[in-house]
Order: C-alpha cells, then structure tokens, then sequence
C-alpha cells in the first residue's frame, strides 16, 4: 500500500516534469540563451535551399581556408549552404561517437579511411561514395589510395590529399657528433646498421658533452597518439609486415618485427634510446623541439608547421631506417565522407560539394596545400611548383615516393592500437619480447572477426 | 538558551530513529507530503527530465548488446557476466579502490584540518586561504595537467630537478598511480574546505561557550560540540569525495591513458574507453551501472557510519 | 570565545605556529600551478616549452592573448558566463527548496527519492552522455546552451549539499514559524533561506565552476561555433600531435578572472551564515 502511493507519486511527477520539459523544449527556440536559431530545418527535399553541416579534423590549415571555399562553392551552388566546425583529435571521437549514438551527425566530415572508412564506414552509418569513384574525376587516383577509401567494394571516403609519415632528426645535433656519414642525405634513408652507428654516435656525443640534447631518441609508447611512428620504425628496421598481406591477420610476431622489437628493447637497454611509458607523440615531438632528444619518430608536413616556431635547429627530414636501406612509409590520406541521414537532397548537395573540394583543379590545389599535404589526382601535377613553399615541401614529397602498404582498414584496428602500445610497456620494462609480442598478436587477431 | 540548544541536539537523533511519521496525525502527514512536493517539484522536473530519465536508458542498454550506428539487441545478463571474466575491469576495479581508499579519508582529515585552522583567522586571512585551495578547482583540468605533466617530466620535471632524481614519475608502474591521487587531492580539497569553513562557522557558539564554561578542553570541545554539527557536511564531503574519486577520470586520460601496464587504469577510463574508442554500448552501460552500484553500497555504509537520519 | 582564546596554553600556541607554518607551504604549493599558467600566458613558444624553466617570462608577449582573440573568444566567454549564470541561478533557486523539504519534511516516497539520488549521482556523467544527447536532439534542444544547463540543474548535488545544510535548522524554529501563522513559501524565505545561506552561497560557487569547468558535457551537446564556451573553442584550436600550451594557458587565465571574482562575490554569503548561526536557538 505504502509502496504503491510512492511510486505513484514518483510516476506522477515524472509525467509531470516530461510535459513541461516537452513544452518548453518543443515550444519555443528562441527561449534559448544563445538567442540564436539552432533548430537547423531538416528539409532540403522540398525546400530550394539544402543547409548542411560539415565537421573537420584540423590536418593542416585545412579548416582556416574553407570560408573561402565555401563562397567560391556558393557561386556555383547558391542553393546549398554549409556550415563547418572544426575539432579536435583529443576529443573528436568522443564527439562524433555520441553524435551517431545521438542522431547529432553532420552531413559531411573531413578526416582519413581510419575513421572515415575502417570505423564509421564498416558501422554502416556512411553513405556509398562508389558513383563518384565511377566518375572520369577519379581515375588518376593510384590504386593504393583508392583501395584505402573501400571496404568490401564500397567506398566511405572521397580522398583530397596525401602524406607519408616520416621521422627526422637534429641536423645540428647529427653534424656536431659525426653522425651525418650514417645517412644518405640525397635519397634520406638509411640502413638499420648505419641508424644504430648514428645512434652510438650521437649517445657518446652526449656523454662527452659535445652535444646538448638528453637523450639520442624516445621510443614513446604511452598512448595510441602517433602510433604510426612506432609501427613504422618496427616495420621497417627488419622490413617486417604488419599485418598479412591480404589485411586478415596482424603479423608483428614475424621474425622480421622480432628481431626489430629486440634490437630497440637492447638499444633501449644500452641507452642508445629511451623507451617512455609517460609519453606520447606529442610530448616527444616537444621534447624533439626544445632539443632533449635528437630525433622525432613522428614526422609530417603538419607537425613541422606546428612546431616551426620553436624549433631553434634544422629538422631533417627522415625516412625510417631499413635493413636493405629502402624504407617502406605508412600513408596519411585525407578526404571527405558522408554521414547517412536518411536525406537524399543532402546527400546529393554534399557530393556536390565533394565534387568542388576534390575535383575542382583550381579548389582541390588550393585545399590541398593548406592540409600541406600533396594532390592524389595523378594529373594534378605538383601543386607547389613554383611556390615559396617548393624547397621546404620537397622532402616531404620525397617521403611520399616511399609510401608502402595500407593496412590500417584490417579489422579489430582499434583494438589492436590499445595493443600495441600496451605491448611496447612490457617490452621496455623487460618482458620477453617474444612473449609480449605473441600476447599482442594473439589479442589483437582475436578482434578480426 | 544554551541548554535549551543542548537539549534539541542531544534529542533529535532519537526521535527520528524509527518511522519518519511516529507522532504525526494522518491528515498532517498528507499535508506535509503535498507540501514537500510542491518545494521538490521545481527540482524535480529537471532532476527527473535530465538524469533519471537517460539513467532508466543506461539501465535498458546495459542488458543490450549495442555497436556505433545500432539499435541494439537484447542481450540478457551477458554484459554483466562478462565483467566478472575480464581482466581489465577486475584490475580497474581495484585500482579505483586503492584510490577511494588512499584519497576520501586523506581528503576529508586535511580539509577539516585547514578548515579548522583557517575558520577563526581574521576575514582576510581566511578568504585568502579559502580561495588559495581552492584555485586548482578554478583553473579546470587540462591546463592544470599541462603543468603537472611538465613537474613530473623524466627529462626535465621540476620535481627531478628538486630531488635530484631520475625517475619517470608518470611511467612507472610503482609511482604513476600516486603521482594521479597527489593531483586528485590538490584538485579535491578546495570545495572541501570551503564547506567545513562554512560549516563552522555555522556551530552555534553559546554552546561552545557554555562547554568552555564548564572546563572542557579544546579537543573535548571539538568533539562533543563541534563535530556533531558538522556531521551534515561530513557526510557531503565523505559522499562527494567517493563520487569523484571512483570517477575519476579526466587526469587518467590526460596523463597516463590508464598505462604504464595498466597500473592507472580504472573502471571509469575503462568504460570511457568502451563508449568512445570501442563503440561497445551495452558492455559500458553494464559497467556504469555496476560501478553505480559500488559507488551506492559506499555512500550507505557511510550514511549508516554517520548515523545521520536520511530518511 | 574572546576571552577563551587568550587563555590558550603555551603547547597550544606552539601549535598554531606551526599549523601557520604548514598553511603557508601548502599555499605555495597551491599557488604554483596558477602561477605557471599565468606566466606562461605570456611566453613564447620557445620560452614555453624551455628545458631549462623560465622562471618568469623576460620578453611578455600578449601574443598568445591575440591568437585566442583571432577567433571569437569574446563570444566563447560571453556563453560560458550564461551558461554557468544560467546554471548557477537555476541550480541554486531549485536545490534550496528542494534541500529544504528533503531535510524536514515528513513524506511518503522521502527514502526512496533520497535513495534515486544518491544512485544518480554515482551514476558516471560519461555514460549517461549519450541517451541525454538523443533527449536533447528530440526536444531540439541539442547544440543550445540549454542542452547544458538544463542536466547541470538536475544533476542532484545541489539538492543533496542544501538537504545537509538544512539539517542544522532546528525544528523549533519551524514550529514557532508554523505557530505564528506563517505560510509555507513566507516560512521557507524569511527563516529557512537565511539560515542555509552559507550553504547556498557555496552552491552557487560550486555549481558556477563546475558548470565553468565540465567540459565534457559541453563537448557533447555543443556543436557550433557560435555555441562554443571558452574552453570548447581552446581545444578546437589544438593540432593532431602538437598542444599549442601558450594558448592552453592564456584561456585558463582568462577563464580563471570571472570564477575569482564569483568566488570572491559570493563570500560575503559565508560571513553573513556566521552572524546569522548567533539567531539560532
């Protein structure tokens, strides 16, 4: 009886509480504090106009240049308008995570087949891009960069531009310890055997104080941020894979990335390098930048802008060294997806757009260079000829020649990322690598459904 | 006066110990009902629009089994299960403990400390303090981790400077997780503090007075007289302090991303990690309902330790 | 209390030096991490991220002042001060009398309302996110200020800290209010609001910051630019693997200013709770 009346009134009160939330919600917008109109139309099927809403990771300057864009787009489009907000990589996960959970999703989003394809695309939330790919436009896209815009056939992605992820070193510090001769500065590789010599070099350099720098470099491994580094200097020291080739299968366990994972765990041993379980990518690069080590593992056009303005020495640009001296590079692509909202004039005013952003020769160069990256249309040439940006962009187009396998749409990626840094933890507190790296491989293929 | 207060607070406790209503007539007791709601009810429409009503959708996911982009089938007690059989909840868990455990009672023993040795200072002196422990609240947590990360940097921290050490502080299975309860406490204390200032300030002085009168000594004061008054707020403290330190959550993610080998993983970055990197909603569910529950057992144990009425 | 102070024995004394002594150190400690963030509001990226610590900025640049302002910072601070007014405000209107019946009302569903709370709050906000945002976007509320106020205000915190403020009212106070033919809203506002005012006046700082500073919810519900508080737009101006923390430290100071003067504002409330405890009884 008692405990009947009390849920009663609770049931009362909820109902009560509902209604007015309802009315005050439903009712009216203006009520809001903003005072603006944040009830977006949702109609572009009846209406003449089409408003959607594009969010983009910042690569580059990317975001800064798309007002520009947009009124150019506008001049050829006037009945589609888009707004843009930019976020960031700590959060845009979170953000666009909920947004799908929530039915908040943009119509249009700017990042890589990562997200854009192995994430989101393999969810089914994405819309089949596979017209745009059939279009003349794409045919001058290279293969390795169309497979990564598809997954089973179907196509998430629409690719703007592209990057290798390279790694550099301290040319100051390098020179001052003699460990120049270890490098091939015309072809900016090096063997695996010259990258130890150089690393020996520039430790004695430090220990008899000829250099200023703490430490040769940092194997950073305390979060997933710039994976790509890690996997790439594993990858390559051996010329290991890792995945197979078919991207069914991780393989770090081969021979190859043991032998590798075994060499940095004794380079680490010796203190020729720093294995740090405190730090990411981020803090490397700012401890490349403020010159406590001599070499970053996680290098592209982008971060060299971001850190120009500190960095008080000549950062060189490095493919990662090899045991045959020929690098294999993992490859950044960036290009736009389509969020399925179940609106069909949306989805034809995005292409639209994508259509304008990519194709477009005079857009696409213009959008290209402020991600700082380079053209995927073969056609398009090289969009920095003749600019001031040509000498600085050079090497970075070099590491882009040596771009290798993709293999970051193999399923359980996520999953795999926790992974592999957890792995890298163990080795360099001193676990058997063979026994951490089986733990890895094992975990991680358990995922690839 | 003063026995007249001594006498509402020694009786209070007892007469409410049994039923809530003994010695209210029926018609008195409607009244008080719809009365109480009629206060509660403001409150109530948001409590119940805003947190009761995605917590009753947290409970239904939490029996579902749920990816990015579905709706969800049911699943039954499988997430629920599946938690007692992974390894990375059961190390979470007990990594939240040891946090629980090392900050509510070093939390609450400091801040009443300060707030006793702080209340009876001179206006200005006091405001100073007050507002002095309580800035690392103000300065928000990213920009606060920003210098934490630079003190205990392995390379050039300040805290290796001072020492005269070389320690990796943040990726070391041995220091990282007390380097993350020493930031959760300076970030902790400030509200604290503020309530027991507040709160003893409030301790009715005539009864002080009266004890001082009578030849108690000033720690027999404290607890006879003081303490008991400030038990209301102890027990905010107490609850708030588990609740924030079983979530905590932001520095984890800012500092050590759970790492090294797991050692600064809780459940809260666990299931952060299940909702937003693994996209599996119904397991995440299951374990914010679990670790509700937790949180829930803690906070009766103290009500029940306090002896306060709640009703 | 005067006289009992001067009769403090000499053990006594000893200790308050010290506890003085600890305070200041404590202090100190505290103070740093503002320090440092406000300095470096006013460093260079090199001076920044120095290895050797640059103690005080030698060259201050307004520099990192003028790239927050190249965005429309203005308006970020200009949402997040209505948002946590808005939040402060109705947070602390509601919570007060909803405290106020929780603590000295006798009702039916009293316990087990008590009971939904408690588990409310324990219930992790990073869970909860989520089917909030879809009851926001079906009431098209998502991406609005409110979408972050109205949850801030039923989060019940506030209802729980004025329940425990309001158990320190005597019930012979309310009685004599009851006797004397006061009404319950007059009872509420002339006796019960001034007794719990310190109570409330916490409330208002703690809802004012915490709602200053829960940047997760506003990351959710927050989409445009134009909605955007001050540290949303901070951490949209971050890249992939760079933290610009020039740019970090200068929002955080700026951010900082307003809750310094609530804060300040609002202690008068405590002082007042003080000479209002000598009514009691």
């Amino acid at each position: 009886m008692k405990k009947t009346k009390r849920v009663l009134a609770l049931m009362l009160a909820a109902s009560m509480s509902l209604g007015l939330a309802a009315c005050g919600g439903g009712g009216d917008t203006t009520q809001s504090p903003t005072g603006g109109n944040n009830s977006t139309p949702s109609g572009g099927a009846s209406g003449d106009t089409v408003e959607l809403t594009l969010w983009t990771y910042p690569v580059g300057t990317f975001a800064d240049n798309l007002d520009a864009t947009i009124e150019a787009f506008n001049k050829v489009h006037p009945e589609i308008s888009i707004t843009y907000e930019t976020i960031d990589y700590q959060n845009g996960d979170t953000k666009v995570t909920s947004a799908i959970q929530g039915g908040t999703t943009p119509d249009l989003i700017f990042e890589g087949p990562e997200r854009l394809v192995g994430n989101w695309g393999r969810s089914g939330v994405m819309v089949d891009l596979s017209d745009l790919w059939a279009e003349d436009a794409a045919s001058d896209i290279a293969d390795g960069v169309k497979n990564a815009s598809q997954l089973d056939g179907k196509y998430y992605m629409y690719p703007l531009s592209v990057t290798a992820h390279s790694m550099a070193i301290n040319y100051e510090v390098f020179e001052a310890a003699g460990a120049l001769q270890y490098i091939d500065e015309e072809t900016r590789t090096w063997t695996t055997d010259n990258f130890v010599k150089a690393l020996e070099a520039v430790k004695t350099a430090i220990d008899n104080g000829t250099v200023n720098v703490i430490t040769p470099g940092i194997v950073y491994c305390g979060g997933q941020g710039g994976d790509q580094g890690t996997r790439a200097l594993v990858n390559n020291l051996y010329s290991g894979y890792f995945t197979n080739e078919d991207g069914t299968a991780y393989t770090a366990d081969s021979e190859q990335n043991v032998k590798a994972l075994e060499l940095l765990q004794t380079l680490v041993s010796e203190g020729k390098l720093d294995g740090n379980t405190a730090f990411v990518a981020s803090d490397e690069l700012q401890a490349f930048a403020n010159q406590t080590c001599a070499m970053t593992f996680c290098w592209n056009y982008s971060n060299y802008v971001s850190y120009a303005e500190q960095t008080q020495f000549t950062p060189y640009v490095m493919a990662f060294p090899s045991d045959d001296g020929v690098p294999e590079l993992e490859m950044g692509i960036y290009g736009l997806g389509i969020f399925d909202n179940g609106d069909q004039a949306k989805i034809d005013a995005a292409k639209e757009f994508i259509r304008f952003v990519c194709n477009d020769q005079t857009q696409a160069t213009e959008c290209i260079k402020q991600t700082g990256f380079f053209p995927v249309h073969e056609n398009f040439g090289d969009v920095y000829a003749g600019t001031d940006e040509e000498e600085t962009k050079a090497p970075f187009a070099l590491m882009s020649t040596y771009t290798g396998r993709f293999y970051n749409l193999t399923p359980g990626w996520t999953e795999q990322r926790t992974n592999w840094w957890n792995m890298l933890q163990k080795i360099f507190g001193g676990t058997d690598v063979k026994t951490a790296v089986d733990e890895y491989v094992s975990a991680s293929n358990a995922n690839i459904k | 006066m003063a026995q007249n207060a001594v006498a509402t607070a020694s009786k209070k406790p007892k007469k409410e110990k049994r039923s809530q209503f003994s010695g209210m007539s029926k018609a008195l007791v409607r009244r008080e009902t719809i009365s109480a709601y009629l206060f509660l009810l403001p409150s109530l429409i948001f409590f119940i629009g805003f947190v009761v009503l995605p917590m009753i959708m947290c409970l239904v996911y939490s029996f579902m089994d749920m990816g990015l982009g579905e709706s969800g089938t049911f699943a039954g007690l499988s997430n629920y299960v599946r938690m007692f059989q992974d390894p990375t909840f059961i190390q979470g868990f007990w990594n939240t403990v040891l946090i629980v455990v090392v900050a509510v009672p070093t939390v609450t023993a400091f801040s009443l400390w300060v707030g006793s040795a702080i209340y009876q200072m001179k206006p200005f002196t006091r405001s100073f303090f007050r507002c002095i422990f309580y800035l690392p609240v103000v300065t928000g947590t990213v920009a606060v981790t920003v210098v934490w990360k630079w003190i205990f940097n392995v390379y050039y921290g300040v805290l290796n400077q001072v020492l005269g050490t070389n320690q990796n502080w943040l990726g070391d299975e041995k220091t990282a997780i007390w380097c993350i309860i020493m930031i959760l406490f300076t970030t902790s204390i400030g509200q604290p503090i503020v309530l027991y200032v507040a709160a003893l300030g409030n301790v009715d002085q005539s009864l002080v007075e009266a004890a001082q009168v009578d030849g108690a000594t000033k720690l027999q004061v404290f607890w006879k007289i003081k303490w008991p008054q400030i038990m209301p707020t102890t027990l905010y403290i107490l609850v708030i302090t588990t609740i924030n330190s079983f979530q905590c959550f932001a520095l984890i993610q800012l500092l050590t991303s759970g790492g090294p080998n797991g050692s600064t993983n809780t459940i809260m970055y666990y299931i952060f990690d299940m909702v937003y990197r693994y996209n599996d909603f119904g397991y995440a569910n299951a374990m914010g309902v679990i670790l509700a529950i937790i949180i829930a057992i803690f906070s009766a144990i103290q009500f029940k330790f306090a002896k306060t009425d709640n009703g | 209390m005067n006289q009992a102070k001067s009769k403090l024995s000499g053990t006594s004394s000893a200790y308050k030096i010290v506890s003085i002594i600890i305070l200041i150190l404590l202090a100190i400690f505290f103070i740093f991490p503002l320090y440092w963030i406000v300095t470096g509001s006013f460093k260079d990226a090199v001076a920044i991220n120095s290895r050797e610590p640059v103690w005080f900025p030698t060259s201050p640049t307004l520099e990192n002042y003028v790239k927050l302002f190249t965005r429309p910072a203005g308006r970020w601070l200009v949402n997040t001060v209505i948002m946590a007014v808005g939040a402060l405000v109705l947070t602390c209107l509601t919570a007060a009398l909803a405290g106020y019946a929780l603590a000295k009302k006798r009702f039916y569903g009293r316990g087990l309302l008590f009971t939904i709370i408690i588990c409310a709050m324990a219930l992790p906000k990073q869970v909860i996110v989520i089917p909030l945002l879809q009851e926001m976007n079906t009431l098209h509320l998502a991406d609005s200020l409110w979408a972050v106020i109205l949850p801030t205000v039923g989060w019940p915190f506030g209802v729980f800290l004025m329940k425990q403020f309001s158990e320190n009212i005597p019930n012979e106070i309310l009685e004599a209010a009851r006797v004397d033919g006061s009404g319950e809203i007059r009872t509420f506002f002339s006796v019960v609001f001034p007794m719990i005012k310190p109570g409330v006046g916490a409330l208002a700082i703690f809802t004012f910051v915490n709602s200053w500073n829960d940047y997760f919810l506003q990351l959710i519900m927050l989409t445009s630019e134009k909605n955007f508080t001050i540290s949303l737009g901070i951490a949209t101006m971050q890249g992939e693997m760079s933290s610009d923390f020039g740019l970090i430290m200068a929002g955080a100071s700026l951010a900082a200013i307003p809750i310094v003067a609530v804060f300040i504002a609002f202690q008068k409330y405590f002082t007042q709770g003080i000479a209002m405890g000598a009514v009691k009884g």
